[in-house]
């Protein structure tokens, strides 16, 4: 099987030796309890593919798509399988063999490739719940009938009527006082559209810490395309992104977003082969991506202003920021560096919440149950704030907590870290 | 012959659809459990069913039965003997989804369960009550209760608490005809009970062959308060293994006693880099649990026993520490693969188990066997009851590699039973050691066929498994 994510299939499969223990560590199968939702599951048909045995279809592709990409069989898996990244790998196959849902390939080729278009496309979903149509389809039960995976979008979509993070941070940010280093701030697209609260306090808080901040004009990191097996459209995106961040001329580059920081950092070296330009060049942007809490613990210190935040944090882990990145320890210790915040850590903190991006809109029955074990202990830690570093689950989580009828609200940690600097009124 | 469309048509019928797998590309995922040879073959079910309550295994087992159908019972798949892959088609029954614990009797110290539940969830589940079932296979965190009595599993701590079916007090099961049986008593909550013939003991390690177990009582022990490991390295196998004769000469009856040798021990440095074993021939795990002034007297016994042969010696009480040596050796059945790169470890001839006193020449032996077939086996297990698990470490992708291990697993079973062992000490005989049992029990192997043709006559229950084709 050749694909542009580079996977070396054989010697990857071949490392399996379907002991199960993926089957104790995976989200979903402790939700269906059937096999072929396993890892090992997959693998084994993935190993049918690559022998020859079977042929790419609709069924082995739903099979590929049912994975939250969660790493959680990956980083526990005593013989050393990359589950994740061979289903990421199949995923890239398939696309170039399989006919993919035309509403996808506009989204991923379409809207995420063109934030121009992208925001529009906001401004009409903002206009959707400005004109309440929102609360009129779900107050009818309308909601109900939409087609599966719209209706699932619709209820877990939060208020996306702020206005946009990138028209509200200047292109350049002057340090508070002496200038430590200079930092490109990558704007996700969740974040910028969804979250602009979270830049606009990201920004000011590494303001405060000695950084100049910008703002390049980046394209979407291209996990979601790479999520979708586009691997092709997720190259020219890595392409452009390289560009413009290695010509910044920055000392690190930061991002809010645990899935931009992972596809930054660890994925587009897997996208080029090794020796090229491209590869040598994403190696090199591989050691100046920074996790926004990482960059703060361990580059400038954590420096919290004079008013206490009086409240009880949980945080929690973003697959891609524990797993993917081996960050945990940063975000809890920026966290416990807030006056006046009590830090409670919840079971299971880096348990997957069932977001993985649009996993919550494909597979929405399902991402619910993985959803439901993230809410029961948050619930026991009995924390009024969860922090956590990623926009999807930002999502999932309110979506949880509200339809539980719990008030915990969903933050970033640096969106409690920034409120020490605000003066009370 | 019943077309298998019509078989799929009438489970979805009989069960509900929702109960029931049967796209070969579903199917294909049922073929395999850890076992090599299962992976070498493509043992197709030609159907799957999910039975969630005793009356759909009444129901299936009718039906089978009614029309000649083989049956596999299946917990997790994850034992080492193809015991539950259908080698003869038919159904599988995937027991795994059927986790409920039907009740924790408390005050009599006994739970009763459904056969899918796992093995650590159990214990998780007693925890509260001050409970534990005690026999710990490395494999705690999918291993079904189901399938560790169907092959009377034992694991990491057999030397103080032993295997399974010391806890069965009595079981639910489907025979092959549909009707449902009670062993142990029907309403009996004795911890001991000696009236009639034990058809429990008979059922515990039959494999599914002699119906389905869709209900277990296990007998179960207080927690013991205090827990502490002693790590130690050896520079000769030999050392290792006089030490855990010493150890039991004075008296003291460790919780487990396991062993890695060199080859395991890299393995273990390799998948949890933080452990830190030193390089050493073999490093034993001694561990040791119960009152506080037991584990510390005990402790200090069996350290100061080691250090006689010793190279190093350290005792952990810290529970973060001990929780990672206890997990870098349970899990070591398939991290020793990481040894050689672009090798993996496979299954094949992985559970010998040897007379106490012949230890010593086993290990030498086997690393003899490895050497002759040029392979590398891992040696590791549990060395407390002469349970050595052997793990050729291979390119499966090359064939003379593949011959050599099927070599070495040939000669590792008939090693055990020149050294007046068992070819099997607790993955079971599946169908991979089949062909060693007629040596292995003789006369007896023939009265194990008339007990299963009395129970089973039509033969639908797992069949291929234990006994070779007659």
């Amino acid at each position: 099987m050749k694909t542009t994510y580079r996977v070396d299939f054989a010697e990857e499969l071949k490392k399996c030796v379907r002991c199960g223990e993926c089957r104790a560590n995976c989200p979903i199968f402790s939700e269906s309890k059937r096999e072929p939702d396993s890892p090992r599951g997959r693998l084994s048909l993935v190993k049918l593919l690559q022998e020859g045995k079977i042929t790419p279809s609709a069924e082995l592709s739903e099979k590929l798509y049912g994975c939250l990409l969660c790493k959680t069989c990956a980083v526990n898996c005593p013989s050393g399988v990359i589950t994740d990244e061979i289903v990421m790998g199949v995923r890239d196959y398939l696309d170039d063999v399989l006919d993919r849902n035309i509403i996808k390939k506009l989204v991923l080729r379409g809207f995420l490739t063109r934030p121009a278009l992208l925001q529009t496309s906001f401004s009409l979903v903002k206009l959707y719940q400005k004109t309440g149509l929102n609360n009129v389809l779900t107050r009818s039960k309308l909601i109900e009938h939409l087609p599966e995976q719209m209706s699932a979008g619709a209820k877990i979509l939060p208020d996306v009527s702020k206005k946009l993070a990138r028209g509200r941070i200047p292109e350049v940010v002057k340090p508070y006082g002496e200038k430590r280093f200079r930092v490109a701030y990558f704007l996700g697209c969740a974040t910028n559209l969804i979250y602009p609260d979270v830049v606009v306090s990201g920004v000011d808080v590494l303001a405060r810490h000695g950084c100049e901040v910008i703002t390049p004009a980046v394209k979407c990191c291209g996990m979601p395309h790479l999520a979708y097996g586009d691997t092709d459209t997720a190259v020219q995106l890595a392409k452009k992104n390289l560009k413009i961040l290695l010509s910044a001329q920055v000392d690190a580059v930061v991002t809010d977003c645990s899935s931009c920081s992972a596809t930054l950092a660890e994925s587009y070296s897997k996208l080029f082969e090794p020796g090229t330009d491209e590869y040598n060049q994403a190696k090199e942007l591989s050691n100046k991506v920074y996790d926004l809490s990482k960059f703060l613990v361990e580059k400038t210190g954590v420096q919290p202003g004079p008013n206490p935040v009086n409240v009880a944090v949980t945080y929690h882990d973003p697959c891609h920021l524990k797993r993917g990145q081996n960050v945990f320890k940063q975000p809890r210790e920026l966290l416990k560096a807030i006056p006046g915040v009590e830090f409670k850590e919840m079971k299971e903190a880096d348990r997957c919440c069932g977001s993985a991006g649009s996993f919550s809109i494909m597979h929405h029955d399902l991402s619910m149950k993985v959803l439901e074990r993230k809410i029961s202990n948050i619930a026991t830690a009995k924390a009024t704030v969860v922090a956590t570093s990623c926009p999807t689950c930002t999502m999932q989580l309110s979506y949880g907590l509200k339809t539980h009828g719990m008030v915990a609200q969903v933050v970033h940690p640096v969106q409690l870290l920034a409120k020490t600097y605000q003066t009370k009124t | 012959m019943l077309e298998k469309s019509q078989l799929v048509n009438d489970m979805k019928k009989l069960l509900g659809p929702e109960k029931v797998i049967s796209s070969k590309l579903e199917r294909y995922t049922y073929t395999y459990d850890s076992s090599f040879l299962s992976q070498l073959n493509e043992f197709y079910p030609d159907v799957v069913v999910c039975p969630m309550n005793t009356e759909d295994v009444q129901i299936i087992m009718r039906y089978a039965y009614q029309h000649n159908i083989p049956v596999t019972p299946r917990g997790a798949g994850s034992g080492q003997t193809g015991g539950s892959v259908a080698v003869k088609g038919g159904i599988v029954l995937d027991l795994s989804g059927w986790t409920d614990i039907v009740e924790i009797d408390e005050k009599n110290m006994q739970v009763v369960v459904r056969p899918g539940i796992v093995h650590a969830d159990l214990n998780v589940a007693l925890s509260p009550y001050g409970l534990f079932f005690p026999p710990d296979p490395g494999s705690s965190k999918m291993a079904t209760i189901g399938g560790m009595v169907g092959n009377n599993a034992s694991g990491l701590r057999a030397v103080k608490f032993g295997n399974t079916g010391q806890y069965v007090l009595g079981l639910e099961v489907v025979l092959p005809n549909g009707e449902v049986m009670k062993t142990g008593g029907l309403h009996s909550r004795a911890l001991k009970s000696v009236s009639g013939i034990n058809l429990t003991s008979l059922y515990v390690g039959s494999e599914g062959t002699l119906g389905v177990i869709t209900q277990v009582r296990l007998k179960v022990l207080p927690k013991p308060p205090v827990r502490g490991i002693l790590l130690t390295l050896f520079s000769s196998l030999d050392d290792a293994a006089a030490t855990v004769l010493e150890v039991f000469k004075n008296g003291i009856i460790p919780s487990g006693i396991e062993i890695l040798d060199d080859s395991g021990i890299k393995a273990a440095n390799k998948f949890q880099p933080d452990l830190k074993l030193p390089e050493a021939e073999a490093a034993l795990f001694f561990e040791i649990n119960g009152s506080k002034a037991a584990v510390d007297f005990e402790g200090q016994q069996v350290k100061e026993i080691a250090e006689k042969r010793a190279s190093s010696v350290e005792w952990a009480t810290d529970a973060q520490r001990m929780a990672k040596l206890w997990q870098g050796r349970a899990v070591i059945g398939a991290a020793s693969a990481r040894v050689k790169e672009g090798a993996t470890r496979i299954f094949c001839g992985e559970d010998v188990c040897f007379p106490m006193a012949k230890v010593p020449e086993a290990l030498r032996r086997i690393k003899e066997i490895g050497a002759k077939h040029n392979t590398l086996v891992v040696i590791y297990g549990h060395i407390g009851d002469g349970n050595m698990h052997t793990a050729p470490i291979i390119d499966p992708l090359k064939p003379e590699e593949v011959q050599a291990a099927h070599r070495v697993a040939d000669d590792i079973h008939q090693l055990a039973l020149e050294l007046e062992g068992s070819t099997t000490g607790e993955h079971g005989v599946g169908f991979t050691r089949s062909q060693f049992m007629e040596e292995e029990h003789g006369k007896a192997l023939e009265i194990m066929r008339i007990i299963k043709d009395a129970i089973d006559p039509k033969g639908i229950m797992n069949p291929g498994k234990i006994w070779a084709e007659r």
